[in-house]
């Protein structure tokens, strides 16, 4: 309709960039990028990834490859792309985690796989970031496991199956289910802990159960704090959420179960209906490349899938950096728990209402 | 007559005991239940301003000393202070627009004699009945079918339709209460309709259309759900900053940024007060 | 500078077919008390809004001095009005109220100011230039609307029920100086009332409306001494009706038989035609006196007992029935408590033929 009345000269894009230097406040980005230079549009996370992103990552890729990068930082991305003309996205490649991932591939909004020879880096990814349980490419994981205080004598924790033991009555810490992929993953994980394995529903709801009582959250930068100020004394958690207050010395640590973690990857697909198909892909490479991996992931402590990349020993210690580590990540099958997603979230809510 | 002697002569045979200490009673019950009124109102506030100037970087009772280092980090985030200024910029330019066309829409409505005005009057108030996020999301929708991408003005378009029904009430409020042989005694002494409306009409729904602006202005400034789906990568307003950063990092950033809120929310309904006179309203 | 204003077969006809004002028609002459006289509803608000044009006519015309305002905007007609509960500015000054008109036709800040200090001065207002209406009373309320409508210099002064909401004593005031006021500065004014005293008090002419129509124009005596109509003769003070038959009398004369053997020598002016008529006799044109043993005189005296007595202060108001049954009003003034009849005292009525008025129904 735009475009039908409006000359080809008073363009969409000019038009927003008109409609933004109207802004008050408007802070110019460190590159300047000209009004034809063409646009990737992206979503990524906020925190200490997206200040990073925004001050180095994202203009380095812009000036190298002469174009301007539009981050949307402000969930929710998959109600919006799909709310979205499939035929003119509004965004080129989406970042978000595996299981929204997956929601997404099920309704034909991102492409299921990224092609090798588009992305050459591709080729140097540990097998996890591009299996069968993964849409498009994981750039990082998390490893999911248990946070502890170290203060209050708790001894040395080895198995999941600890967070099961009544001490913990009070200071135990989980997640609201339907909201959070840290519960969902969990939830799967009790499966293969008292059951017959991933899909054991059954198991896992009865071992949900006596989990109680036990203080939930939906965030888990909530988890973070509750743990931080001694509210809860063990938890399920990702380790760059401990390890990211590495230097401070907090008695917290993040305790890798010996049943194995619980993979939280961050993945990148592209949107099939994409006019910036060849940024799109150039962008999933450079997100691949070693130096940025190693940038990011000792920005915000999380394991590069790129097995070339070389860490600094404080971060090669403790992330996913050989195959060894990274044979105990325990990927979870989203497209399978997505399909009984609604059932799962009733009965989750059954349980930790009352 | 009778009965009213009646009662007076047994009020002064009951002791005086029996007869004051229920009042007494009720006026404690009375001040109790003001004060925790009070208390409700303000305890998030409180607990706000308590996580801002907490040093820890969780909530954390009782708090352990003072700090300004959140409010520290709020003003040197770029992404807060881009956050609050388009908030401001955003509420500016909603409380400009819905009280326009509020006050002009209350206007036609109590004095158009227009067919339908109760209809009318609904549609305008049913943005209030419809959950914002779908408001959002159907504007998003229309949005993204046009083909404008998210442009600022439409950020403030989907403000000013729900910020709309707060000037339209308040105006027709005051518009209810309107006295129109005021507007007919200024024409009488020779005023046109136009010079009648800005020397009489609008100096006198002034309070009403004022107050209708200070929601606006506070709605818009506040508002989450609608914008959500409507504000564009690097054009985030405060709220949404806020629900982003919290996300990923819950510390006192939050609280700071909320106190910053909360005290220009205040400047602004003072500032408004002094300059135009929002005490007019109170008295009406 | 005053003018006459026409009112030309003026009607006002409401959606829903209401018909406010009924095809009304009078002169207003220049410089003239006018009042618009009825009971609420009667059509007379209607037609002053018409005359400052705040409503249009649905059909006939307003002239001013001879030319057709009836599509004249209200703010070009240059008349002054002086609404019912004042409508005073309320975010305005005492003397901003009062320049508003001046400001309106652009006058230069001097001349504003000397025209509202002598109008204020001209209401007695001087000093309170600075204080906002609510901080005035009632009583000097009604004087700034007073001020701010005549120091235009109106062609015409419209006042709608101004001193209803003054008490009493303020009213009388109020209007013995508005009569000086409207005299002095030789004002055309149009004053619309529902109290028939003070239209009697101040006009120097009448309309007496009802139903949207005009019942009868004239000066107070009258309206008040020969009213034309029924309704007239009904709303204006005090009166006795009769309704019957004409006949004649014994000698001759025309009379009219009111039934149950009263009957009522006519003047000689009504005394042409047959069938039914009405006439009106004023309490104060029956003189009272105790009963006697005399005869009466036929058709122009009756007898009666007294029902009720109304001490009014200088007058004292009579309910008397009379032998055939009749009940009729009697004033007469206040001559002493010697005077007075009681509620049983037999009297004998007498009365003027002459001041019997026919009236149409």
């Amino acid at each position: 309709m735009m475009k039908a009345l409006g000359s080809s000269r008073f363009s969409r894009r000019r038009f927003l960039t008109a409609s933004a230097s109207l802004g008050i406040g408007t802070i110019a980005a460190p590159y300047v990028a000209r009004a034809d230079d063409p646009t990737l549009r992206i979503t990524g996370w906020g925190g200490k990834w997206g200040e990073i992103m925004k001050a180095e990552i994202g203009p380095a890729f812009e000036s190298e490859f002469k174009c301007k990068l539009q981050i949307d930082s402000a969930f929710p991305y998959l109600p919006k792309l799909q709310a979205s003309s499939r035929s003119a996205p509004i965004y080129d490649v989406m970042h978000t985690n595996s299981n929204e991932q997956w929601a997404a591939a099920e309704m034909g909004l991102v492409e299921p796989k990224i092609d090798p020879k588009l992305v050459p880096n591709l080729a140097d990814v540990y097998p996890y970031a591009i299996s069968d349980k993964i849409v498009g490419v994981s750039i990082f994981t998390s490893a999911i496991g248990l946070g502890m205080r170290t203060d209050k004598g708790y001894g040395s924790i080895t198995s999941w199956k600890e967070l099961w033991d009544a001490k913990y009555n009070g200071v135990r810490g989980g997640y609201v289910i339907p909201v959070n992929s840290l519960g969902q993953a969990f939830l799967m994980m009790c499966g293969t802990l008292f059951g017959k394995g991933q899909l054991d529903l059954d198991a896992a709801y009865t071992a949900l159960e006596k989990l109680k009582p036990i203080k939930i959250v939906d965030f888990t930068g909530a988890m973070e704090k509750m743990l931080l100020s001694g509210e809860v004394g063990l938890c399920v958690i990702h380790d760059s959420g401990i390890y990211r207050y590495d230097g401070q010395n907090q008695p917290t640590d993040f305790v890798s179960p010996s049943e194995g973690v619980l993979s939280l990857e961050q993945v990148l697909t592209i949107t099939p209906g994409s006019k910036m198909k060849e940024l799109a892909n150039a962008y999933v490479n450079y997100m691949l490349r070693p130096e940025v991996q190693k940038r990011l992931a000792e920005t915000v402590w999380y394991s590069p899938a790129n097995k070339k990349v070389k860490l600094d020993a404080k971060y090669d210690a403790k992330l996913l950096t050989t195959p060894e580590k990274v044979s105990k990540l325990i990927q979870v099958d989203w497209k399978w728990y997505n399909e009984r997603k609604d059932e799962i979230d009733q009965r989750v809510n059954r349980i930790f209402r009352a | 007559m009778s009965t009213s002697t009646s009662l007076a002569a047994a009020e002064r045979a009951t002791p005086v005991r029996t007869a004051t200490v229920p009042r007494h009673y009720g006026r404690y019950l009375y001040l109790a239940i003001n004060i925790a009124i009070l208390i409700f109102l303000l305890a998030p506030i409180a607990i706000v301003v308590v996580f801002a100037l907490n040093p820890t970087p969780f909530i954390q009772f009782p708090p352990v000393g003072v700090s300004l280092r959140w409010f520290e980090k709020f003003f040197a985030s770029r992404d807060f202070m881009h956050a609050l200024w388009f908030s401001l910029e955003v509420a500016v330019l909603t409380t400009l627009s819905a009280t326009l066309l509020g006050a002009s829409a209350a206007l036609a409505l109590a004095r158009g004699n227009l067919p339908g005005t109760r209809l009318i009057v609904a549609t305008m108030l049913s943005p209030l009945m419809l959950p914002a996020i779908l408001t959002g999301l159907a504007l998003f929708q229309t949005y993204v079918l046009l083909d404008v991408g998210r442009p600022t003005w439409g950020l403030v378009a989907g403000h000013t339709l729900v910020t709309l029904p707060y000037v339209v009430r308040t105006t027709l409020a005051v518009l209810h209460n309107f006295d129109t042989r005021l507007e007919e005694a200024a024409q009488n002494l020779g005023a046109s309709p136009l010079r009648t409306f800005f020397e009489v009409t609008l100096p006198l729904i002034k309070p009403g259309v004022l107050a209708g602006a200070i929601f606006a202005f506070i709605v818009s400034f506040d508002q989450f759900p609608v914008s959500l789906f409507l504000v564009s990568p690097g054009n985030e307003t405060l709220p949404v900053t806020l629900f982003n950063y919290l996300k990923f990092d819950l510390d006192g950033t939050i609280g700071a940024a909320s106190v910053v809120s909360i005290l220009l929310a205040f400047v602004v309904v003072i500032g408004l007060d002094r300059t135009v006179g929002l005490r007019s309203y109170v008295k009406l | 500078m005053s003018a006459s204003i026409e009112i030309a077969g003026v009607s006002k006809i409401y959606d829903g077919g209401v018909r406010a004002v009924d095809a009304v028609a009078m002169d207003i002459r220049q410089g003239e008390f006018f009042s618009l006289l009825g009971p609420s509803g009667c059509g007379k608000t209607t037609t002053l809004r018409m005359i400052a044009g705040f409503e249009t006519p649905s059909a006939g015309a307003i002239r001013v001095d001879g030319a057709d305002i009836t599509h004249v905007p209200a703010h070009k007609r240059d008349m002054g009005m002086v609404f019912q509960n004042y409508a005073l500015f309320p975010h305005r000054t005492v003397a901003e109220n009062v320049a508003f008109g001046l400001r309106m036709r652009g006058l230069d800040k001097a001349t504003i100011a000397a025209k509202v200090k002598a109008a204020l001065a001209m209401v007695e207002l001087s000093g309170l230039e600075d204080r906002r209406p609510a901080q005035l009373s009632g009583g000097q309320q009604q004087r700034v609307a007073l001020a701010r409508a005549i120091v235009i210099a109106p062609r015409v002064l419209l006042c709608d029920e101004p001193l209803g909401a003054l008490d009493k004593k303020l009213r009388q005031q109020m209007q013995f100086e508005l009569k000086q006021l409207q005299k002095k500065l030789g004002l055309t004014l149009v004053f619309v009332t529902h109290d028939q005293e003070e239209a009697l008090a101040m006009s120097d002419r009448i309309a007496v409306m009802n139903g949207g129509r005009v019942e009868q124009v004239g000066t107070p005596t009258e309206i008040y001494n020969q009213p034309t109509t029924r309704f007239v003769a009904d709303f204006i003070g005090d009166t006795n009706i009769f309704r019957g038959e004409r006949t004649t009398t014994g000698t001759g004369a025309s009379a009219l038989d009111v039934g149950k053997g009263l009957i009522l020598a006519l003047p000689p002016t009504d005394a042409q035609g047959t069938g039914v008529l009405s006439v009106a006799l004023r309490p104060e044109k029956i003189r009272l006196s105790p009963r006697g043993d005399a005869a009466i005189a036929a058709g122009s005296s009756a007898h009666g007992i007294v029902e009720n007595t109304n001490f009014l202060g200088g007058a004292v108001l009579y309910r008397i029935e009379l032998a055939s049954g009749h009940r009729v009003l009697v004033q007469q003034p206040n001559a002493g408590t010697s005077r007075l009849f009681v509620p049983g005292n037999g009297v004998t009525l007498d009365w003027t033929p002459a001041d019997l008025v026919a009236l149409k129904d």
